[in-house]
């Protein structure tokens, strides 16, 4: 089976529109289990590209650019994949075998983009120099440009060559491998789990932990992540509000001089070390490429 | 939280309009032209712009200190920018331009950012995206195209919590800092609460390895996996989310180092019958 002309062009701007959408108002559109469901849908088979993307957003729940690191893009692996599973017929997990790989392939791409920007920084820099500040807009908006070649070129040239593509697959890559790439799908949820893990204050709170895994692990037939999700909201809330009451009485206790004053910006120099202080964990993980 | 801004919040020279074209640009090109070198500067400026237009139109010298001040290096999480965006232009519409003046908003800008991102990245990143994405995915594995509808509604959610920050930005502009911070400190700690929680239960519910290998005693053909049952339930995938855990606090390693880490575990996975074979006919 070959893609249709329309269909490259219609995937190659929908994951150039979903990378805009993730630096923006994030939808959704931007995420694997979209652009999988969007490839099926495109290529005629909405339920592999389902399957293909879920299981790609599992694997990379975790993985979200923090601070403006670089991650693999696994939205453009989504898509190929999806395709390339549909063109070679061979199912869903062929698919998601295939996604990992071409979305750690991408990483680079990510970096490409946030260098080109640089020349539109300086470009802007230079004319606010001048007063100039309708170029200053002018240099933002062209960001668009290496953000959507970015993702819209390799998709193109992964589509255009599919048949090809899926063919030098078949003809290259051994069984064991492509059971083994299917089965790191399945376990590679564990890094995003683990990222969150490291993420979140794991040492403090870890009897929630204990408790979200017994649930879920013992009543797996009753319970769905929704139900977890609710049962965590209100552990949540008593928390807070047991929290808030210390906070009462302590404040109760001392003498109220020093709240009414409203705070001033003279006194915001470095909130910084108030906050840090109480910041998750200590221990952070590296999230750059 | 104060609550007497109901309504649009009186500014001196800023329109309603403004305010609206400020808000959005804020949220749709903040990170277009996300460069290495100043990071979400760039669209900073581009979102403050309106401001920048309306009060110092006229006034090259104004514009000029206000562009540079404004298209300074700047980077937090998106979702938390607005407070600062609607503090930085009531300032200004209050105050105008100024040494001192471009001193505070510096400090503002500078002094926010960094404990902003902190709160932002784990509740409306981490968080947000480990709850609203899992239960996406939970329900589309099983073919379910509606779940697709659960981060749209998170979206417009968020948007409405942008907006809220923005109009607290405003209405706060330098009180804002320690109170709010305060404030957002309990939230991410619930946060973590409900977060911690949701990612226990991740473990059986989205790791779904099950051992696919059996051996034979006597005539009996025995399955590892239904022996492990017995002792837990999901005690593999948890042993693997441990691992992960474990060897991501090493030094070196980073999320994107752990993805080959795990390949490499799910080719040894992926073909355990094969392998297990194979030392078998050693013996």
């Amino acid at each position: 089976m070959k893609v249709s002309a329309i269909a490259i062009i219609v995937l190659s701007l929908y994951v150039g529109l979903g990378q805009l959408d993730a630096l923006s108002l994030k939808t959704g559109i931007y995420s694997p289990v979209f652009g999988g469901a969007v490839a099926g849908l495109v290529l005629g088979d909405l339920k592999t590209g389902l399957i293909v993307g879920a299981t790609l957003q599992l694997a990379t729940l975790g993985v979200a650019t923090y601070g403006g690191a670089t991650v693999p893009d696994f939205l453009s692996g989504a898509v190929m994949g999806t395709a390339y599973a549909i063109i070679s017929g061979r199912g869903a997990a062929y698919g998601i075998g295939l996604a990992i790989p071409i979305g750690l392939l991408l990483t680079q791409m990510d970096i490409l983009a946030r260098l080109a920007n640089t020349y539109f920084q300086n470009h802007a820099t230079r004319e606010a120099e001048k007063g100039n500040y309708e170029a200053v807009e002018r240099n933002n908006l062209y960001g668009i440009i290496p953000w959507v070649l970015s993702r819209a070129i390799p998709v193109f040239i992964g589509l255009t060559f599919g048949a090809a593509v899926v063919k030098a697959i078949n003809n290259w890559i051994p069984q064991w491998l492509m059971n083994g790439l299917k089965t790191a799908g399945i376990i590679l949820p564990a890094m995003g789990i683990a990222i969150l893990m490291r993420y979140l204050p794991l040492k403090r709170y870890y009897p929630y932990f204990i408790l979200g895994f017994a649930l879920m692990a013992y009543f797996a037939k009753q319970f769905s992540l929704l139900g977890l999700a609710l049962i965590g909201f209100a552990l949540a809330a008593i928390y807070v509000m047991n929290r808030r009451k210390d906070h009462q009485k302590a404040n109760s206790v001392e003498t109220k001089q020093s709240t009414s004053q409203p705070k001033h910006i003279e006194n915001i120099q470095n909130p910084n070390d108030a906050i840090e202080a109480n910041r998750v964990d200590e221990e952070e993980v590296e999230f750059d490429a | 939280m104060p609550k007497k801004n109901k309504e649009q919040l009186k500014m001196n020279n800023l329109t309603k309009g403004d305010l609206n074209k400020i808000f959005w640009r804020n949220t749709l090109g903040l990170q277009l032209g996300w460069n290495y070198p100043r990071m979400q500067g760039l669209g900073y400026a581009y979102t403050v712009m309106p401001a920048l237009k309306r009060l110092y139109k006229n006034k090259k010298d104004k514009m000029k200190q206000a562009l540079k001040l404004e298209m300074e290096f700047f980077n937090t999480t998106p979702q938390m920018s607005h407070l600062i965006v609607g503090a930085d232009i009531a300032l200004q519409d209050e105050l105008g331009m100024n040494d001192d003046n471009e001193k505070a908003i510096a400090g503002l800008k500078t002094g926010l950012m960094g404990p902003f991102a902190g709160v932002g990245d784990t509740v409306f990143v981490a968080i947000y995206n480990a709850i609203i994405y899992s239960i996406t995915a939970y329900l589309c594995m099983s073919g379910q195209a509606l779940g697709l509808l659960i981060p749209v509604i998170g979206c417009a959610v968020i948007t409405w919590i942008r907006w809220k920050f923005f109009n607290i930005g405003l209405s706060q502009g330098k009180k804002l800092a320690f109170a709010f911070s305060d404030k957002m400190n309990l939230l991410t700690e619930g946060a973590s609460v409900l977060g911690l929680t949701v990612v226990g239960g991740m473990i059986p519910a989205l790791i779904n390895y099950k051992i696919d290998l059996t051996y034979k005693v006597g005539k009996v053909t025995m399955s590892v996996q239904g022996m492990l049952d017995k002792i837990m339930p999901a005690l593999v995938p948890l042993a693997i989310a441990l691992f992960s855990y474990w060897i991501l606090g090493k030094k070196h390693m980073n999320s994107t180092r752990l993805i080959f880490v795990l390949i490499g575990l799910g080719m040894i996975l992926g073909n355990l019958q094969p392998i297990c074979n194979w030392i078998g006919s050693l013996f």
